[in-house]
Parts: structure tokens; C-alpha cells; sequence
């Protein structure tokens, strides 16, 4: 989970005493607009809304209707019918109420992905004791999913958002409704956690090759090219790549090995600096051709060094350094 | 989030389960409905229903899913047959109470053969909302009230349904399950909404024309009609005494009184002012009439009301004032006709004179200038023999008594002069030929006299100790101006005095086809029909009767009024919340009771684990019972009861089943019970 940089504590720094902080904590106890929910977020009374549906405003405007009738023509028959079926209207409404109440909604984490891709988002709904039923759970812009949580069970779902630009990209507002059991009434809660995902940039499409090498041997690991030979296997080190490790071994429980190449490729770490690159190249587009060279050196499972303005990264490789590589790019001047 | 998602949701097409949901529901409204319409009308509308399942099935077998859509010029097609036949059906009319909703029962049917969205399916819905309350337009008897229980359940079931995404939808007995269990949750609300609900007492807007002609009597009379009606076992009104019933040979209910005679029918007079009531004396009757509808005017008294009837339909409440009054000729009637079950209670002193008012109408010695030339000479025969008034009627009432007239159901047809015919051919007959032929022999000889309709008798029901009227109680008498009053003449009584005295049935002769109720006897069906009736008395009394003078009864008994409105709202709205919170308070301890059945599987899972045989992380409850059972053989019938009950309760459906649910969570608690400490557990290991 990465905190949002930059948003405002509005509620933190006004004095607390004033109507205006007062009515910013009113507007923030409705409709959450920020992200102020720190913590799992188990639904209340005071955080759940409902209203009728379409269907339900259609089905009590009928009500009304039959009312009017039974009062016309004196059908005390009527009344019952009608009254029977508001009846059902109100107890609809308590349980589309209760198959909402108590669910906690957990935030896991954030994905991440390039410009361009969608950014998933993983929450946690736990129902609890109670059958949860058709939940329907959305990000303010995206599609919204429905799922159902069986009773003690918890349901681990991922949201997706476009991820248009490079940079951070907050889950906002999630809005957790339900219309079960009859589809009159429509409760929701709206949750607003923290929760962001990086999106890198775009990776440029057919990038000029890696640049050569720095001179000397890769410290790391040795180089690997197509025509390189499995060499033998050596015991697993923190920092290997994945791709690397030998999952047979692995898997036979004889431990982590790490596979050793030999071959051609040689060279010393990748040096990626944006002060090397043509002068006639936007912002934007330096930080894609980085991207694309950062995918470039792990693919060739080269150890590379990443400078930009403000962030200089030693030679490395591996996930980590991978991951730490594009968010920096995906955060220049973020 | 969007409407525009929820409406694409709304406009997702349905699935087969939605349509078969929504054809079972419109069926399930429409047959209540089905027997007040005429066949031809409830047939087409109840066959494009199936005509529309019938397609849906075809259409998953035959393209892959894919519903077909109806083309609409068929739909215009439809709807111009169903306007047709609601036309001819109803006389020409097509506005108007009855055949609008005629054409709403089959206008469901055309909507469900075009529906293909969720949005059609709210639709019919809520149309088959409304045409549920269709049939207590005619009918409001206990019956009629259960068999829309099924609709209700099932509209419901369709609601569940059209909420749900997938395509098999939810097996429907727990679908219908559930809703019930809903239904039965809102009851108490529905309970409080029924009684506090407030009633009009005069309607919004026009009263219901009746298209469909209602059995009783009317302000006419011609031979042989009230003879129909007393073939009808259908009750006219129940009547509640405060004491006990006059006996039978008083129980003469008046009704229509009918003064111009054309011959052969008699008809009612306009009627100008008001009549004078009998005054009031010791011995009065008092008593609660709860007359069926009639779709007439005229409320039925004993004679002689001495006070107006006190409606439940309170006078006061009507803007238009007085809402019952009494005619110059003592006919008790309501400004408006009887459209629903009304009661009232009236005073009446048994009587069979009153003092006639100050002026008598010419028109009541009138009679036709032609016809029925035998009698009138009979009249001017007798009339010379007896001068005097109480001879001449007296003279008449012998003659009726003495010679062989026949009191029967089956009187024969009269087609001209029908008084000469019956007194002189036929001698059969009716009581409205008797009333009718003796009338005529009074005004014939000059004596002003007139025909009074009603019913007479009344059968008391051990079973609630009310007396039932029927049509077959109908009655025909004469009223005669003698001596400077009106006096009551039953020429029917000279000749069947057991007419009188013991009814219709005792009277005619055998063979005669007497309605089927007079015929039981006093057997057990006769016990059974009796016992049926005074439910239905009791319904009608409570539930379907419950209009807006009994509310206001019931308000004041609770003290509820103008003054302390704000008062009941409050006290209303805190009911509805404590409705709303005892609902959820249940449900939340249904939620407990699950979590006592986790608890109790910790509880003896954290004993096992104390006496040496842990639980492993991925082991379910009936493989660690195994393990279990294999270690203590002597507990193993606790240990499989234990896990049994407990998958049963967390991954069975039993949960839903109150019942059930109960019943499992104290198995688990019993078999928890019976697993000894760990430590003698952890001693007793073989």
C-alpha cells in the first residue's frame, strides 16, 4: 500500500471548532471524498444509504395506485393486498440493509502497470457469519464487479482502473452496493482508502538497442544471451532474478538454486542515463525509452544503472531493482 | 457508478427462468380475475400468457438461447381483438369499471408477449400488482382473499428474480421460501397500516356501475320475479340482535314499496319529502344489519323503524347531509345505492299499522282504465256485499283462504290479463301474485291499497346467534288504507300460513324445486353450512366490513383524534421503527446462534488439541473426526455428530431454515457436551 502524497488534511488542520470545518466533516462523513479510511472498513448504519430503485419507485408508485382503488370502491380486501405487499417492500428493505451491514472491506494492495494498461487494485470482503449476496463493487469511474460472499467465507477481489498517463493512480472512491434480495431498494457505502498504484510509462515501441556496457565483468551475475549455455547451478541469492531460479530444483524440495550461464555476452552493467540521450527528445519520451531499456536489460538479464534528474540508481538487477527503475521514471516530476 | 450502469442493467433481456417466473406470476393474477370476466375474455387473456411460454421454450431449443421477438403489428392485432371483445362483451362499453378491467387482463398478456427486458418485466409486475385487487371488485369472501395468496408469493419470487445476473437463477422453492418469510415479517406492519390507515367515508369519484345485474329486489315487480329470486340460496343480510328475535311470524323486513300498477307489473313512485317515523315505545328491537351489496338503495328494516338507521358510514361524515332517509311510504333508503357490505344499527317497534299521512295519494286507488275485466267485476260484486272497508278485505282474505288457490315456485306463465288469469284459471301461484291480486281487489273496490316487497323470515344461526336473510326469504305483502291507516295485509299467509310461520320450504308442496339450502334439513351439512356461514359472517364483520365508521370506532376506543394527530404519528413511526429494529434485532440473532455453532467447534477442536491430536491447518471437520474416531473409538459417534452437524451448519444450506438451523446448533451443543476434559481424554487413549 503506497500513501497518496499531496492531499489535503482538511480535516487535521482546521480548527476543528469552526462551521466550516464542522460542515467539511459533514461533507467527508457522506461522501468521503478523501481518503480517510486507514484502517479495514466494517459497514454501519452511519455509513450505509439506501433508496429505492427504479423498479422500486415503479413498484410503489403501483401501491399507490392500488391504495387509491381500495380507498375508492371501499375494498378492505384491497387494503390487505396492498398493505401485505408493503409490507414486503419494507422488510426488502431491512434485508438489502442487513445483507450490507457488517461486511469488512480490507485493502490488500495495488498493482502495477504501464500508461496505457489497467491498474488492479485488491480488496478483501469478509462477510462474516451471514451469506453475503450479490455485492456489487465499483471504482468511481470503472465497471463495477458483483460477487457474492458465502457465509464465514472472505472474497479477495481485484478492481481495475484505466491507467492512462504514467505517475500514481489512487484507487478513490469505492462504492459497495447491493440491490439483493429484490432489486427495490439500492443500498451503498462508499469507502475511501489510501490506496494507490504506480503506473509506469509506456515503454517505447521499437527503442533503439540497449546501449553498450560499462566496462568490466557484471558483478552480479554473469550475462545471458541467446546462445548462452547453462553453466551449472549455484545457491540462490537474494536479488536473483526470477527467471532465473531452478524451479525443478525448487519444486523436489532440494532447495533454491539459481542458474548459472556462460556464454558470449559480457559487458559490465547497462548504464541508462537520461543526460545520454538525443537533446531533441521530449520528457516523455526519454522516460519510454528508459522503460523500454529498463524491460530491454531485464530481459537480457543485464545489470543496469538508471539515472535521471533527481534519482540515480547503482548498477543491480532483479525485480526489485526493476520495479524501483520504473517507478522512478513513472514518478519524474510526479 | 452510475446510472448508467443500473440502466443497462435494467435493459439486459431476460432469461428463460425470469420469463417462466413472470408467466407463472401473470397466471397466478389473472386466474382470481378469470371467473368475473366473461369466458371468452378470460380465455384469450390467460392463453397469450401461455402462448408466450410456450414460444420461450420453443426458442431455447430452437436458436441457441435467443428469445424471439414478437412482431408488433401482431401486438396491434391483439390489442385491437381485445378492445373488440371487450366491447362486445360489455354492451357497447369500453370505459368504464368492468371493462377496463377486462382489458387490463388481457393487456397483460399482449405486454408479456413482447417483453424481452427487465424493464418489461417491472412492468408486468406492477400490472400484476394491480389486477390482484381486480377480483375483490366483485367478490371479497375468504376465498376470494386465499387464492390471490399464491400471486403474491409468486410476484415476489418474480421480483427475486429479475434481480438476479446468472441464468439459472436460485431453485425456486428456496426463492418462494424466503419471500414468504418476508411476507410474514411485514405482516405486523401491514396489521398496524390496515387499522390506522385512514378510510374515506363517500368515494373519490363515481361509484361502480354494476354492468352485471345484481339478484335482490327491485322497484319493480312483475309475476314470477320474486319466485326467481327465491331460488337463490345467496344472503341478502345478516342481522345481529341486541336481544332476543322477534319470532317469526314478525319478521316482516320491508323493502320496495311499489304503487303504480300497469296491469301486470308494479313499479315504485318517485318519492318527495319525508315520512314520519313510528314513535318510539317499550319493547323495541334493536339490532345490527349487515346487508350484502345490492347495488340498491333501499336498507331493510322491520316494520316499523322508529329511529333512521344508524349507518357506520356515519351521516355526519357526509358533505352532502343526510345520507339515509325515510320516504313519505317508509322506505329506508341511501342517497347512494349499497355498493360494498354496509351495517347500521336500527330501532324498530313491531307493528303492522301506522297512521297514514295527512293527504293520501289519488294514485294509490288507481288503476289501469283496461284490463283484468273478471276481476274487476268480482270486486264490484263483493264490494256490494260488504259496504264496509275491514269486511270487504276481510271477504277477499276468506276467499283466498277457502278456495283452492296452491301456493307455489312453479307458478304458471301469465301472458295477459295475469290477475284474471290467476285468480279465475291458473290459482297457482307465487307471493307477488297473491299481493298482486289482492291490491287490485282492493282498488277495485276503492280501497287504497299497494304493494309491499321485502323479505320475510329469517333463519337464526346457532353458531353466532345471528339471524341470516336470504333472497329465498324474499316476500310480496299488500298495505291497505283502513280506519285512517295503513294497515298490513299477507294474503300469502291466508293461503300458506306456514309460509309464515316456518318458512318457504314447510310451505310448498312436495316435489316443489326449493332452493338447496332450505332442502338439508337439519343434518350435519345443514351444521356445516351454518358453522361456514358464520365465519363468513365474522369475516365480514372484521375484515371485509372494517371500513371507515368501524375505524373510527376503533380510534376512539384508542383514543386516537384530530387533536392528538401529531401524538399517533409519533407513537405510529415509533412502531415502525420498533418493527423495523425487533426485524433486525431477530436477524442478528440468527447471525449469533451461527456464531455459537463456530464457537462450539473451537471449543472442541481447542479440547482435541489439549489432548494431543491438533487439528491440521487443511483439514476439514469430517476428515479430523475420522482422525479423531480412529484415536477414541468410544467417542467416535460424539465426534461425527460434531463434525456433521457443524459442516452441515457452515457449509449446508440447513442455515437458511430457522428450524433447521436450531435443531443442529443443539445437536452440536449436546455432542460438545458429551466429549470429556482433555486431560481424562488425553488418559483414556488405548
Amino acid at each position: 500500500m503506497i500513501d497518496v502524497p499531496g492531499t489535503s488534511n482538511v480535516i487535521a488542520s482546521a480548527s476543528p471548532y469552526s462551521l466550516r470545518a464542522y460542515l467539511a466533516r459533514q461533507r467527508q462523513r457522506i461522501f468521503r471524498h478523501a481518503p480517510h479510511d486507514d484502517r479495514p472498513v466494517v459497514l454501519r448504519h452511519s455509513r450505509i444509504y439506501i433508496l429505492p430503485t427504479r423498479r422500486g419507485l415503479a413498484l410503489i408508485g403501483t401501491l399507490l395506485v392500488m391504495l387509491l382503488a381500495s380507498l375508492n370502491y371501499g375494498l378492505s380486501l384491497g387494503f390487505v393486498v396492498t398493505f401485505a405487499l408493503t409490507g414486503l417492500v419494507a422488510a426488502a428493505l431491512l434485508h438489502t440493509f442487513r445483507n450490507l451491514a457488517g461486511i469488512e472491506v480490507k485493502p490488500l494492495g495495488a498493482g502495477e502497470t504501464f500508461a496505457g494498461g489497467r491498474l488492479a487494485f485488491a480488496l478483501a470482503l469478509d462477510g462474516g457469519i451471514v451469506a453475503r449476496e450479490a455485492i456489487d463493487l465499483g471504482a468511481s469511474d470503472g465497471e463495477s464487479i458483483r460477487v457474492d460472499v458465502p457465509a464465514g467465507a472472505v472474497r479477495t477481489l481485484s478492481i481495475e482502473r484505466d491507467a492512462p498517463a504514467r505517475g500514481r493512480l489512487a484507487l478513490g472512491r469505492v462504492t459497495l452496493s447491493s440491490d439483493f434480495p429484490l432489486g427495490l431498494w439500492r443500498g451503498w457505502a462508499y469507502i475511501h482508502f489510501p490506496l494507490a498504484g504506480v503506473v509506469f510509462p509506456a515503454p517505447e515501441i521499437g527503442a533503439p538497442p540497449l546501449p553498450a556496457g560499462m566496462a568490466g565483468p557484471d558483478a552480479y551475475a554473469a550475462g545471458r544471451s541467446d546462445d548462452a549455455d547453462l553453466a551449472g547451478l549455484r545457491e540462490f541469492q537474494h536479488g536473483d532474478p526470477l527467471s532465473r531460479v531452478a524451479w525443478k530444483a525448487v519444486a523436489r524440495g532440494a532447495g533454491w538454486y539459481s542458474k548459472q550461464f556462460e556464454g558470449s555476452g559480457g559487458g559490465g552493467p547497462v548504464a541508462l542515463e537520461w543526460s545520454a540521450l538525443p537533446s531533441t527528445l521530449s520528457a516523455e519520451a526519454r522516460l519510454s525509452r528508459l522503460a523500454a531499456w529498463v524491460l530491454a536489460a531485464e530481459h537480457a538479464a543485464r545489470a543496469f544503472a538508471l539515472s535521471i534528474p533527481g534519482t540515480a540508481l547503482p548498477p543491480s538487477q532483479g525485480r526489485d531493482h526493476r520495479r524501483a527503475a520504473l517507478t522512478a521514471l513513472a514518478l519524474y516530476e510526479r | 457508478m452510475s446510472g448508467r450502469r443500473r440502466s443497462r442493467a435494467i435493459a439486459t433481456p431476460l432469461t428463460l427462468p425470469q420469463i417462466r417466473w413472470l408467466g407463472a406470476m401473470l397466471i397466478a393474477a389473472q386466474l382470481p380475475q378469470a371467473p368475473h370476466l366473461p369466458l371468452w375474455i378470460a380465455t384469450f387473456g390467460i392463453t397469450l400468457v401461455a402462448l408466450r411460454l410456450w414460444l420461450a421454450r420453443r426458442d431455447v431449443t430452437m436458436r441457441n438461447g435467443a428469445l424471439a421477438r414478437i412482431p408488433s403489428w401482431t401486438l396491434v392485432l391483439f390489442a385491437l381483438a381485445a378492445a373488440w371483445f371487450v366491447r362486445v362483451s360489455y354492451g357497447g362499453h369500453l370505459i368504464g369499471r368492468d371493462p377496463s378491467v377486462a382489458f387490463l387482463f388481457i393487456l397483460v398478456g399482449i405486454k408479456f408477449l413482447e417483453s424481452r427486458t427487465r424493464r418489461d418485466g417491472t412492468l408486468l409486475v406492477c400490472l400484476a400488482s394491480f389486477l390482484l385487487i381486480t377480483p375483490f371488485l366483485s367478490n371479497q369472501s375468504p376465498f376470494a382473499a386465499l387464492v390471490v395468496l399464491p400471486a403474491i408469493l409468486l410476484l415476489g419470487g418474480t421480483l427475486d428474480a429479475l434481480g438476479r445476473d446468472v441464468a439459472h437463477g436460485a431453485p425456486w422453492r428456496r426463492t418462494l421460501t424466503r419471500i414468504g418469510a418476508m411476507l410474514l415479517q411485514g405482516v405486523p406492519l401491514a396489521a398496524m397500516l390496515f387499522l390506522l390507515f385512514p378510510r374515506l367515508a363517500t368515494p373519490l369519484w363515481g361509484l361502480p356501475q354494476d354492468y352485471s345485474a345484481q339478484s335482490g329486489l327491485s322497484d319493480t315487480m312483475a309475476p314470477g320475479m320474486i319466485s326467481e329470486l327465491s331460488l337463490s340460496d345467496s344472503v341478502a343480510f345478516r342481522v345481529d340482535f341486541d336481544g332476543p328475535p322477534p319470532p317469526p311470524s314478525q319478521r316482516y323486513w320491508r323493502g320496495p314499496v311499489l304503487t303504480r300498477f300497469d296491469g301486470r307489473v308494479w313499479s315504485g313512485l318517485p318519492q318527495r319529502g319525508q315520512g314520519e317515523l313510528a314513535p318510539e315505545q317499550p319493547g323495541e328491537y334493536r339490532y345490527t344489519v349487515t346487508l350484502e351489496p345490492s347495488f340498491k338503495p333501499w336498507l331493510f328494516a322491520l316494520e316499523l323503524p322508529t329511529r333512521l338507521p344508524q349507518l357506520e358510514m356515519s351521516v355526519d361524515d357526509d358533505p352532502r347531509g343526510a345520507y339515509v332517509m325515510l320516504t313519505p311510504d317508509r322506505q329506508l333508503i341511501t342517497r347512494a345505492s349499497v355498493s360494498q357490505v354496509t351495517r347500521y344499527t336500527q330501532v324498530s317497534a313491531l307493528s303492522d299499522h301506522f297512521p297514514a299521512a295527512s293527504a293520501i295519494d289519488v294514485r294509490l286507488a288507481m288503476l289501469p282504465a283496461r284490463g283484468n275485466p273478471r276481476t274487476r267485476e268480482l270486486a264490484r260484486s263483493m264490494r256490494e256485499r260488504y259496504p264496509d272497508d275491514r269486511d270487504y278485505i276481510a271477504a277477499v282474505l276468506a276467499m283466498f283462504h277457502d278456495e283452492a288457490f296452491v301456493y307455489t315456485l312453479t307458478p304458471p306463465l301469465l301472458p295477459s290479463d295475469p290477475v284474471d288469469m290467476f285468480l279465475f284459471d291458473e290459482r297457482r301461484g307465487f307471493c307477488e301474485h297473491f299481493a298482486s291480486a289482492f291490491t287490485v281487489l282492493l282498488r277495485d273496490a276503492g280501497i287504497p291499497a299497494r304493494v309491499v316487497t321485502g323479505y320475510q323470515g329469517g333463519e337464526i344461526n346457532p353458531r353466532g346467534g345471528y339471524m341470516i336473510v336470504r333472497q329465498s326469504d324474499a316476500h310480496a305483502w299488500s298495505e291497505a288504507y283502513v280506519g285512517g291507516e295503513w294497515r298490513r295485509y299477507d294474503p300469502t299467509a291466508a293461503v300458506a300460513p306456514s309460509r309464515i310461520e316456518r318458512g318457504m320450504a314447510s310451505a310448498l308442496p312436495d316435489g316443489e324445486p326449493v332452493p338447496r339450502f332450505a332442502r338439508l334439513g337439519d343434518g350435519w351439512l345443514k351444521n356445516l353450512q351454518l358453522t361456514l356461514d358464520s365465519m363468513n359472517h365474522a369475516w365480514r364483520r372484521n375484515i371485509v366490513g372494517f371500513n371507515h365508521a368501524r375505524q373510527h370506532e376503533l380510534w376512539r376506543d384508542l383514543d386516537i383524534t384530530v387533536a392528538n394527530a401529531p401524538w399517533v404519528m409519533a407513537i405510529a413511526a415509533l412502531a415502525i421503527g420498533g418493527w423495523g429494529a425487533a426485524l433486525l434485532a431477530v436477524m442478528a440473532w440468527r447471525r449469533r446462534q451461527g456464531e455459537r455453532a463456530i464457537a462450539l467447534w473451537q471449543a472442541a477442536c481447542a479440547r482435541l488439541a489439549a489432548a494431543g491430536l491438533p487439528r491440521l491447518p487443511w483439514e476439514g471437520p469430517l476428515d479430523y473426526a475420522q482422525r479423531a474416531s480412529a484415536r477414541w473409538p468410544q467417542f467416535a459417534i460424539a465426534f461425527t455428530a460434531i463434525a456433521e452437524s457443524y459442516a452441515a451448519l457452515r457449509y449446508g444450506r440447513a442455515a437458511e431454515r430457522p428450524d433447521e438451523h436450531d435443531a443442529l446448533v443443539a445437536t452440536l451443543a449436546r455432542a460438545v457436551d458429551v466429549l470429556p476434559a482433555a486431560g481424562s481424554l488425553r488418559a483414556s487413549v488405548t
